[in-house]
Parts: structure tokens; C-alpha cells; sequence
């Protein structure tokens, strides 16, 4: 059956957005509301010796001052080795040290500056390789049961081993081995950081988050109510929401903090962040120490991969230090390699900690192996882009570490990148004009990290002809306000501008793991299949009980009121057999007769007299589907198929490097990407365009200046974000396999244009100047000192 | 509560009263895009602020027998003014990639060159085009070449109760080509890891430099002019060789730092690069200008 | 120091009561409930509280409220007609989905806007430009410049329209 509204460009249903309606937690404010701040450490690894509040208590219109000694003591965090307000020492810069609720944010901030922390500073260490060593300063003295620590090393020893890899170093002719090192990055959301908490008279707990994974929060926050003696629980609202990019998907300290506050002054407090605060206390990207050792055959086979990881994690855990199990992916699985071996170790230091953002991981390991494909191509002696064609995944293979890859255009999007960039003619000349390119593959059918990786959804139809569908999902901009209504539309038969959408109410909406690794559009695509299904056959059985007569009394009415009117002949018995129907539009028709409009209804009116047939007899037409994918968890050697579909893509960019200034100009840039089915082709794009800028600004521009535990550029004129100006011409290539596990065929999308561009970018420099620079990102400077010194 | 009174003089004669009469306590601004951030942070924490943004006489652009510019007119204003377009692309190139449309909208050519940055965007231009600064104060009023006017980072010879009013710069001679490059880590919304300003006059055969004129930012505590390079370049045939040669000279004058933005040795190599690339370019509109 | 002035909003006049160290943006925000203008940053780096005063579009979060006064602000919320009907900027950025996550979308409309009061038909540079201190996470920027250009051709053909009607 041809498809109305799926796979076309539909224009986005954001008109609040456009018209400034669309209310942010920045917009939103609540009666008798206070402002919450928090007192950041000044120290990078110190005792707190003394905290004096006295005099911020006494200020006028202060409602609120903790620390860590008037809060109980209740870890949080994915490994527990935090608690809210800090109280034995400081780890990090951005430690929250003490917390003010005030009736103005003036008040708060001026209460801050009252409070005196005194400091006994300890030997601090930021270097993940010295933190390793024995005798290192010991960041966390015990773990969160309070058993001693010995060393810095994160007790997740993330290990795969697949194969044999002496075997395949044996059978190398050639090998390489490197080490790389990426920086932080930050997420960089426009919305800032923010939540209202609120405690309702019998302790619930109401918690405006701009979270993307609400059931996630939710437990969270249930258990810090539980764990603080609380009894009640939370309903997290989600508003528009800035952007995410990784940011928010674990509950951050400052929600715990609203709450404390919430929960002290039973009053709301809203706390949200300056971009100051956002750049120093919210978690980027961690750097990584990545070596790599491959090799290949003769033919240019690859034979093995050892990659070795070194992650900072900085002085507490959140979802950065659960990337590894996304590192796996492309490290055993980006091209076919038989002998893996990867061992990745998060350390502790003082410096900031680390969340997830766009690619988990991915990027940083795509960025280490894309190098060393590279430099064995050069040892092979193979063009780049051949050498990556020998060794492309292939559809319907399973990979060592037990991915089961359905769908695979790799070799389609490398021939892309070659024919759209002219690759040969410009391959290889070391001019300062070059050409790189780079591969990946990411989840794109969800990844099983929870018991569950399941998506609720119910749908509704009411009697003006609408569809709402109440979510568990999320959205930060990727546009499921969009794409869901054009799957409703396609699933039920009604029309994408009568389907509305409620999402973000824990209360209200059906549960949902989350809206990360790429998988709302996935998730939410087979649980409308299967709700919708439900709706199109309610509607059809409801429709043969009440069209006939509706029809006959259509019919009788029109033949009172136009005496030229003759009721024609027809058989309104076939409208009594729900297999004769079809739905449409929001109409319903006899499917043997279409284009018959006497025989013909709205579904409003169907509907609306189910609802008013009388008592014990009426109907309501409402549809629930719960859709967990059979994908796998993990097991405990790191194997399993993680993802029901796995997309693929390369990424080829042109550049001219300025051999005196270092400067980089990306002339061309070819985005291949796998995206099974494009639900909306402007929308796929505009994933592709952001996601590629955002990983280019990885390759080029982005960087956070961390000296000594401190964030030195916290600020937009600093931290360099691509601006209007700075033109990439991005040519979007969109290969649609159709993916058969997919609903109407798609993969997920979100992510992946981020992970290729740095290092395409980076092996197009090494193209163009002949040299191989090793660590991100690629500025002006260490461009023109990796040239100036080539020969040494 | 903390705050200031704002006031908003609408002459150059009110503006100077209010000055006199709160000295110290007030904070002179034009634009203002610096106050509400250095005020937020405590940098400052004046009782009064003098907004210049209402005097008319100190927002215009004049071309007679010498180009004029109010010291509060707006970098927009200049962007968009055809004799700035026309007749002064080095000042083009500055102010027209200066912040944002809206910074430029409210950000002064005064105001940028009285905060002294090393990095102010407007000062390499100035010095090259040899301006002058008009200043009335309390004595009257006194000219100084801008060249003298810059005495450390976020100092000038300004003396207490003084304002820029305008500043002058003359008719350059025929044969002139001039220009500004900012070398930035991005293409807007930066500020420069290096300025190089050059303007070259020639003399009659279109080839002998008659004057040379190379001014650098973030080279210096204060924006600064390359004299020895410039001397080396007058009464020469200016060509490629020359100006690398300029360019190393340049560098050798130069003290530039290390900071977050760039590195010393970073700083000095892009001297000596870009004073070479800025004075072709120059050549090339010296062309162009006498074509035109 | 409170001070109560007048300036007028989206065509309303409006009388406030000020202090003389707040920003526009804050005014807007907080005691007019315009709060389609964004604090990004507060440091006139990110462009999210773009607004035009007298036509021109200014960073509202360090334009000092007092130089407001008897003037003529336009804020996102006066765009869309008084039958509720979008401003084709604001249509061409849902049409040609130069809009993701929505935080800089206020913002960057004004931009747009004043960009096409002044040229009503530019090059991609030239949106480039006007739009460079606007910063966006999400888009890449490219479908915004699509947007506005697509904006430009709307406008052009509605002025057409009207003229021809006349």
C-alpha cells in the first residue's frame, strides 16, 4: 500500500516555537516560588574544615540555607559516590558545597556571597595516567558501602575479547599501533539547566525536569525521597526542553538539591543554571587516552584490533563512565574484524566529571579507530578508500561481539563519498589539499542498557476526529512532534493535523526507558504500528454497528428537505461487515465503493454516537501498546546483540589547509548516512546537518580549556561554537535500505552524523599536510606546529 | 540594593557637567555592551553611569577634508555608511566582523577604543590611518594622535572628567590601498588571536611606498604600531619579498602573550605571515583604487 | 532608584516601573510576561533575547532598560497577526524546519526579521552574516538560511499580491 504521509517532508508542528508560546523551564514560575543557588567548591581537592551560614541565614528574604551538615547523608549517583551537599571534602571545582532558597535570585546570589568556607587544601591530581599510579592522591578514600579504596581505578573493568588475537597478530603482514587523546567537550544546550520542586501536602513530590528520560528520573528521585525518610513520590513534568545532546539524561546534583530545598521550605524552588554554571557544573564529554593496535594481511584483511582506553572520569560517576559498552560497538564491530580485544579504564582525578553526550562513547572511539585505519592503509599501501571497502561490514552478518547487523549500505556510502568528492584525483598529495574519510555504525534500533528498552503508548480517539497519542517520550528538538503525527496519520488513517500528542507526565503518560541512544523514533514507530492497528479495527467494528443506520437516516433526511432527491439504491447491509470498511482521512468508506460520498462518514460522528448510545451500551475507542524489541542485553564477557539494527555511514570531506596560518577550510563535505526509511526526509537532513557541525566543532573548534581542575573558557566568546558564518557545505546522502525490523522501515537517526566528522576531518588533514596530528581538536595551532615540524 | 543611577545627557556640555560633578563615582559608557556584564561580575560598581548614547553631537560620519567619526557612533552605523564602504575598506573589515549585528548595533568606535583592549578591533585601523582623537574635558578641549593614546591594558591618556568626542583621520593620498585582518579560530562572534592593520601610499609610479603604516592588536599590551617595519618599507618597491621581510620585523617589535586564545610563538609566526598577506592585499586595492 | 518609564511593546504602550541596572530582557520577561525572548547567556554572546528596538535588533539581555524609553520594541510575540495568523518568517521556519529544540528560534526570527526589513532578497552570505551572532546547537544552521531565504521569497510574494491588488 502506497504511503500518505510517511516518507514525505512534512512541515514541523512547532508553531509554539516560532511564535514564542512554547514555555521553557526558564518561563515557567509557580505561586509563593523561591529561587535556589548553589555555593561551588574554590578549591580542587581540600577538607571542609568549617562552614559558617550565619550571616546568609539572617539575610531578608532567605528562606534556606543547607550544607552537607544539615542534609542527611544520602548517596546518589550511578555509583553512589556522591552525596548532594558536600561534607567530608571537596573533589572537583564544581563540588556543591551549600544551597540558598530565596524569595529573588539577587537575594540568593547575595546569600551566597556570605557564606564562609574554610578549606584544608589535599595534594590534588588531574592526570588520569598520574591518578593511576601507586601513591596518587586517593580522590574517593572509600566506596559508597564505605569499604576502603586503594587506588583511583572505577571498579568497571570493561573488557571484550573476541577471537584470537595473537592468532591474528601472527597472521598480520602489516600492523600499526598509536596512541590518540581526545578533550572535553561540552553539550552546549541554548536552554540552560533548570527544575522546579514542589511538595504537595501529603509529601509528593512534583518535579518540573527538563530530563529526557522521566522514568528514569522518576526512580531516581523516588528513591532519594525513600532513602531521605520521605513518604511519598515523584511526578516529573518535562516542558520544552533547550536541547539535550547527552546532557540530561541523569538526574544532575542540582535537582537533588531543589528537592532538599523544596522539601526544607515546602515551598517550590526553582534552580536553574547561568551558562557560567552550565559550562562549569553541568558533565561534558570526558577525554579519552585511546591506543590502538591493528593489523592486516596482504590483501589488506584486517586481522585484529587491540584497543586500549583510558576515560577521565573526574571526581565522581555519572553516564560517562558507562560509555565503554558503546565503544564496544565500533570497536569490535566498524569494518569486519575476527580478533578483538578492548579493555577501557575510567579513572578518578579532580578534575569535572563526565556525562554522556551525542554518540556515548562512540565518537571517541570511531575518532581512534578511523585514525588507524588510516595509517595501515598507508602501511598496506591500499587507498584509504578501498582499504575500507575490503574490509566493509556486510548486511546480515553477526560480529564478534555478537551484533546482528540486518541492513548494511557501508559500501554504498563509501562509493558516495568517492565519486562525490573525486576522490582519487585528490587522494594522496600532501599539497595542503586533502581528502579524508571516515566510516561508523551505531545503534539504530534502540540498545538494550535496562532490563527493558521498551516504549508505552496509548492512543485515543475523541468525537471531534481526533487522535491523541499520550507518550512516554521526550522531545528536545528532534522533531517527534513531527514524525510521531505523520506515523499516527499513516497507522489509523486519520490526518497528521488531527493527531495531537501528550507526552512528559510520569502521572498520565505510559511508561518509557528513555529518550537516548537514538531510539524514539524506533520505539515509538512499532508501539503506533500496534496501537494503531488496534485503533483502525475498534473503529472499524464500531463504524458496522452505527454506519447503516447513520447513513439511512443521512440519506431519509436529505430526501425530506429536497423533494428532487431520490435515495439511491444501495446495499447498506455491506456497512455491517467491518472487513467492508476502510478508514481514510478520518472518514470511513465502503472500500468496494471510495469515491462514493453518500456512503461515506466522518469519524467523529461514529464515534460521537458510541458515546451517546445510553446507558450499559456506550463505547469508547482507546488503544495501548507497550513495545519492548527483541534486542539484548549485554552478558557478562560484553557480547550480545544490543540493537535490532545497526546504521551505518561515511562521512568524506575535502580540505584546504593554510600552510602558514594552520587553518582549516572544510571545501566539500559528503554525509552518507544509512537511515533505513526516512520518516520525514527534512527532518532526517536536519538531524544530519546539526550532528555533523556539532562533530566537526569536535574536530576543529571545540574544547574545553580545563587547567588544573578549572574550566577556563566557561563562556560562548571561549568555548568555540560554529557560528552561521563558519559555512560547512554539508551534501546530505540518504541511503534508505528499508529496514525490516524497523517500523515503516526506519532506523534511528539521532546521533550518528556526530561520530564520523572528526575523524574525516582529521584524516583529510593528515592528507593535506602529510603529517598525523593526534589529539582534538585540530586548531590553527597545532595545525601549523605538526607542519612545521614534519621533518624532524 | 545594589544598583547605579543612569543618566542619560543628551549634549556633549550636560554630559561633561554630570562628569565633573560625580568624578570617580561615575562610569562613563557609550553602547554599553560591557556594563551589565562587568557589572553583574563586580568588576565595577559605579554609583553613577553617564549613557553617551543620546548626544547627538557625538554620533556622526563626515567626508570633507578629513573623514569624521563621533566616538558614539555605532559600529553599525559605520558598517553600513558608504563612505566607510567607499573610501575606508580597513575600517570596514573591522567593524563589519565585530561582534554581532546586534553588538554592532550597540557598540561604539569611542567606547572600543576607550576600554584600551589589546584585542579593540577599531585600534589597529585607527593608528594606521594616522587618526586623531578629540577630546573635550574640563580644560577645553585638546587633540592627541591616537598613537599616544593607549597606555596599558584598559588605560589611556584620558584624563579624569575627559571625553572622546570624535575622532579625525585624513584624506589618505591616491595610490592608497589599505586593510584589516583578524585572524580568529572562528569566522564571527571572536575575538582576534591577532589584528594586523597596514595601509600603503605610493608614490607617482604606483610602485615606490611613499608611506607605510603597520599597526597590530593583541601583539602588545596596547594596540601598537610596527614603526621599524614601516620605516623599512618606505621609499621601497614594495613587493612580496619586502613585506616578509616587514612582516619578520614587525615580529621582532612585537611582545605578544600567551593566553587561552593563542600562544606567544603562535602569535609572532602569524605576525609575520599575516603583515605580508595584509600589505599584498593592500597592493591589490591600491589598484583597485586607482582604477576605481 | 525605581524609576517608572514608557516605551511601547508590539504596537501597546507600556508604563514600568524599573531599576535602573536591569536589562530590556528582563523587563520583557518578568514584569511584562513576554518571555518569548531567551536568556542565554547574559552576556550578549548567544543572540536567544534578540529584539528590535526602533527596528534595529539589539542583545535585550545588556541593553539598559532606561535607553528603552519612548521607544519602539518588537519582541517575537508582536509578530503573529492580530487574526492569529504566523508571520511568514515564522511560517518558513516550520516549513523548512529551521527550528529544533525552539530556544533559539525567538531570536533568531528577529534577526531574520530585521535582516529582511533592510534586504528583503539576500545571499546566503548574507543571511550568514546577519544571523552569525545567533547561535544554534541544533540545526547546523543550514535549514535556518533555507528558511530565511524561503521566508524572503514568501514576503516578496505577498508584497506582490498586495501591490497588484492596489
Amino acid at each position: 500500500m502506497a504511503e500518505q504521509f510517511v516518507g514525505k517532508s512534512h512541515p514541523r508542528f512547532d508553531a509554539e516555537k516560532v511564535t514564542g508560546k512554547a514555555r521553557f523551564i526558564n518561563d515557567i514560575k509557580a505561586p509563593r516560588m523561591l529561587y535556589g543557588k548553589i555555593l561551588y567548591s574554590k578549591r580542587p581537592h581540600a577538607r571542609i574544615t568549617h562552614i559558617d551560614t550565619s550571616k546568609a541565614e539572617r539575610l531578608q528574604g532567605v528562606r534556606a540555607v543547607l550544607t552537607g551538615f544539615n542534609t542527611p547523608d544520602v548517596r546518589v549517583g550511578f555509583l553512589g559516590d556522591q552525596i548532594a551537599l558536600k561534607r567530608d571534602k571537596v573533589r572537583q571545582f564544581r563540588d556543591e558545597v551549600a544551597a540558598v532558597a530565596a524569595i529573588n535570585e539577587e537575594i540568593a546570589e547575595e546569600a551566597l556571597e556570605l557564606i564562609r568556607v574554610e578549606y584544608e587544601d589535599l595534594p590534588a591530581v588531574f592526570d588520569p595516567i598520574e591518578a593511576m599510579k601507586e601513591g596518587a592522591p586517593l580522590i574517593h578514600e572509600v566506596d559508597a558501602r564505605g569499604k576502603p579504596r586503594r587506588n583511583n581505578i572505577l571498579p568497571l573493568p570493561w573488557k571484550l575479547e573476541a577471537g584470537d588475537v595473537q592468532k591474528g597478530r601472527s597472521e598480520s603482514a602489516f600492523v600499526v599501533k598509536d596512541t590518540f587523546r581526545t578533550t572535553w567537550v561540552h553539550q552546549v544546550c541554548m536552554g540552560t539547566s533548570g527544575c522546579i520542586a514542589e511538595f504537595d501536602v501529603n509529601n509528593n513530590l512534583q518535579f518540573i525536569s527538563v530530563t529526557n528520560v522521566p522514568f528514569g528520573g522518576k526512580d531516581r528521585l523516588d528513591m532519594f525521597l525513600r532513602n531521605l525518610g520521605i513518604r511519598g513520590s515523584t511526578r516529573i513534568l518535562t516542558p520544552y526542553v533547550g536541547g539535550s545532546f547527552g546532557s540530561k539524561l541523569d538526574t544532575d546534583i542540582y535537582e537533588f538539591i531543589a528537592v532538599l530545598l523544596a522539601w526544607k521550605t515546602k515551598c517550590p524552588v526553582k534552580i536553574l543554571f547561568d551558562r557560567l554554571e552550565e559550562f562549569t557544573a553541568s558533565p561534558p564529554r570526558q577525554p579519552i587516552i585511546g591506543t590502538v593496535e591493528q593489523g592486516c594481511d596482504k590483501d589488506g584483511r584486517l586481522t585484529f584490533r587491540v584497543v586500549e582506553m583510558i576515560l577521565d572520569n573526574g571526581a565522581y560517576t555519572s553516564w560517562g563512565a558507562t560509555t565503554p559498552s558503546v565503544m564496544m560497538v565500533p570497536i569490535s564491530t566498524l569494518y569486519r574484524v575476527p580478533n578483538i580485544s578492548f579493555r577501557a579504564t575510567c579513572v578518578y582525578t579532580n578534575n569535572i566529571y563526565a556525562q554522556a553526550m551525542r554518540g556515548y562513547g562512540n565518537p571517541q572511539a570511531t575518532y581512534v579507530v578511523e585514525q588507524s585505519m588510516d595509517q595501515l592503509a598507508v602501511e598496506a599501501g591500499i587507498d584509504p578508500i578501498e582499504f575500507r571497502l575490503i574490509n566493509a561490514n556486510e548486511p546480515n552478518e553477526t560480529s564478534p561481539m555478537g551484533l546482528k547487523i540486518t541492513t548494511c549500505p557501508m559500501k554504498e556510502c563509501l562509493e558516495e563519498v568517492k565519486t562525490r568528492l573525486d576522490w582519487k584525483k585528490k587522494q594522496g598529495k600532501h599539497d595542503g589539499h586533502g581528502v579524508g574519510v571516515a566510516c561508523f555504525l551505531h545503534v539504530g534500533g534502540g540498545a538494550r542498557v535496562y532490563r527493558s528498552d521498551a516504549q508505552g503508548l496509548i492512543l485515543k480517539v475523541d468525537d471531534e476526529g481526533k487522535v491523541t497519542a499520550i507518550t512516554g517520550g521526550t522531545d528536545q528538538g528532534q522533531g517527534s512532534e513531527t514524525i510521531i503525527r505523520q506515523m499516527v496519520a499513516e497507522a489509523t488513517g486519520f490526518r497528521p493535523q488531527d493527531v495531537n500528542i501528550f507526552q512528559g507526565d510520569t502521572e498520565i503518560c505510559p511508561w518509557d526507558v528513555g529518550t537516548h541512544a537514538s531510539r524514539h523514533a524506533f520505539m515509538v514507530g512499532h508501539a503506533i504500528l500496534m496501537a494503531g492497528a488496534q485503533v483502525r479495527a475498534k473503529l472499524l467494528a464500531m463504524a458496522s454497528t452505527w454506519m447503516g443506520q447513520l447513513i439511512s437516516r443521512n440519506l431519509q433526511k436529505k430526501a425530506r428537505q429536497d423533494p428532487d432527491f431520490k435515495i439511491p439504491d444501495v446495499d447498506l447491509s455491506l456497512l455491517s461487515n467491518p472487513e467492508n470498511l476502510d478508514i481514510s482521512n478520518g472518514q470511513i468508506f465502503l472500500k468496494s465503493d471510495p469515491d462514493n460520498k453518500l456512503l461515506r462518514l466522518p469519524v467523529a460522528q461514529i464515534v460521537r454516537s458510541a458515546h451517546m448510545v445510553g446507558t450499559g451500551r456506550g463505547e469508547m475507542i482507546v488503544a495501548e501498546a507497550f513495545y519492548d524489541p527483541p534486542n539484548e542485553m549485554l552478558n557478562a564477557e560484553g557480547k550480545g546483540n544490543l540493537s535490532c539494527c545497526y546504521t551505518f555511514g561515511a562521512h568524506g570531506v575535502e580540505v584546504q589547509v593554510d600552510q602558514e596560518t594552520g587553518q582549516v577550510t572544510i571545501l566539500n563535505y559528503v554525509a552518507a548516512h544509512d537511515v533505513g526509511r526516512a520518516i520525514n526526509p527534512m527532518l532526517v537532513k536536519g538531524q544530519i546537518y546539526g550532528a555533523t557541525i556539532m562533530g566537526a566543532g569536535y574536530g576543529l573548534t571545540e574544547e574545553m580549556q580545563v587547567n588544573a581542575g578549572r574550566v577556563m573558557n566557561p563562556n560562548l566568546l571561549d568555548y568555540k561554537l560554529l557560528t552561521a558564518k563558519d559555512k560547512i557545505p554539508i551534501d546530505p546522502v540518504i541511503v534508505e535500505p528499508i529496514e525490516p525490523s524497523g517500523p515503516f522501515g526506519l532506523k534511528g537517526i539521532g546521533e550518528p552524523a556526530c561520530v564520523p566528522a572528526a575523524p574525516a576531518i582529521a584524516n583529510a588533514v593528515a592528507d593535506a599536510i602529510g603529517v598525523r596530528i593526534k589529539d582534538l581538536p585540530l586548531s590553527p595551532e597545532k595545525v601549523l606546529a605538526a607542519i612545521k615540524g614534519k621533518g624532524r | 540594593m545594589r544598583s547605579y543611577e543612569y543618566l542619560k545627557p543628551t549634549s556633549l556640555k550636560e554630559a561633561l557637567e554630570l562628569l565633573g560633578r560625580y568624578g570617580e563615582k561615575a562610569k562613563l559608557v557609550a553602547g554599553g555592551t560591557d556594563l551589565m556584564v562587568q557589572w553583574k561580575k563586580k568588576i565595577i560598581s559605579p554609583e553613577y553611569v553617564i549613557s553617551l548614547r543620546n548626544v547627538p553631537e557625538l554620533s556622526f560620519v563626515t567626508y570633507e577634508s578629513d573623514l569624521k567619526i563621533g566616538s558614539a557612533t555605532t559600529h553599525r552605523t559605520l558598517e553600513l555608511s558608504p563612505i566607510i564602504r567607499e573610501h575606508f575598506p580597513i575600517l570596514l573589515d573591522a567593524v563589519s566582523n565585530l561582534g554581532s549585528v546586534q553588538v554592532r548595533n550597540s557598540a561604539t568606535i569611542g567606547g572600543n577604543i576607550c576600554n584600551a583592549a589589546p584585542s579593540a578591533d577599531t585600534a589597529p585601523p585607527l593608528l594606521a590611518l594616522d587618526a586623531v582623537a578629540h577630546i573635550a574635558g574640563p580644560q577645553g578641549e585638546r587633540t592627541m594622535p591616537i598613537a599616544e593614546f593607549f597606555k596599558g591594558p584598559s588605560r589611556t591618556a584620558l584624563a579624569s572628567g575627559e571625553i572622546v568626542t570624535h575622532f579625525s583621520i585624513p584624506r589618505p593620498s591616491p595610490n592608497t590601498g589599505m586593510a584589516y585582518w583578524k585572524h580568529t579560530r572562528r569566522k564571527a562572534m571572536d575575538l582576534p588571536i591577532l589584528g594586523v592593520a597596514v595601509l600603503l601610499s605610493f608614490g607617482q609610479d604606483g610602485k615606490t611606498c611613499a608611506k607605510a603604516r603597520i599597526s597590530l592588536g593583541v601583539a602588545a599590551p596596547t594596540p601598537m604600531r610596527a614603526r621599524k617595519a614601516e620605516a623599512y618599507l618606505e621609499g621601497k618597491e614594495v613587493d612580496r619579498g619586502a613585506l616578509d621581510e616587514a612582516g619578520k620585523i614587525a615580529a621582532g617589535e612585537a611582545s605578544p602573550r600567551t593566553t587561552i586564545r593563542g600562544s606567544q610563538w603562535y602569535r609572532e609566526e602569524m605576525i609575520r605571515v599575516l603583515v605580508r598577506r595584509t600589505g599584498l592585499m593592500c597592493i591589490e586595492r591600491a589598484k583597485g583604487a586607482a582604477h576605481g | 532608584m525605581r524609576r517608572t518609564i514608557r516605551f511601547t511593546v508590539n504596537g501597546d504602550p507600556v508604563e514600568v516601573e524599573v531599576q535602573p541596572h536591569w536589562p530590556l530582557l528582563r523587563v520583557l520577561r518578568d514584569e511584562l510576561e513576554l518571555t518569548g525572548a531567551k536568556m542565554g547567556c547574559g552576556e550578549g554572546e548567544c543572540g536567544a533575547c534578540t529584539v528590535l528596538v526602533d527596528g534595529k535588533p539589539i542583545n535585550s539581555c545588556i541593553y539598559p532598560v532606561l535607553e528603552a524609553e519612548g521607544k519602539q520594541v518588537l519582541t517575537i510575540e508582536g509578530l503573529v497577526s492580530s487574526e492569529n495568523e504566523l508571520h511568514p518568517i515564522q511560517q518558513a521556519f516550520l516549513d523548512k524546519a529551521g527550528v529544533q529544540c525552539g530556544f533559539c528560534t525567538p531570536g533568531m526570527i528577529m534577526s531574520a526579521k530585521a535582516l529582511l526589513d533592510m534586504n528583503p532578497n539576500p545571499t546566503e552570505d548574507e543571511v550568514r552574516h546577519a544571523l552569525a551572532g545567533n547561535f544554534c546547537r541544533c540545526t547546523g544552521y543550514v535549514q535556518i538560511v533555507e528558511s530565511v531565504r524561503h521566508a524572503a521569497e514568501l514576503l516578496l510574494k505577498n508584497a506582490k499580491q498586495t501591490g497588484a491588488g492596489e
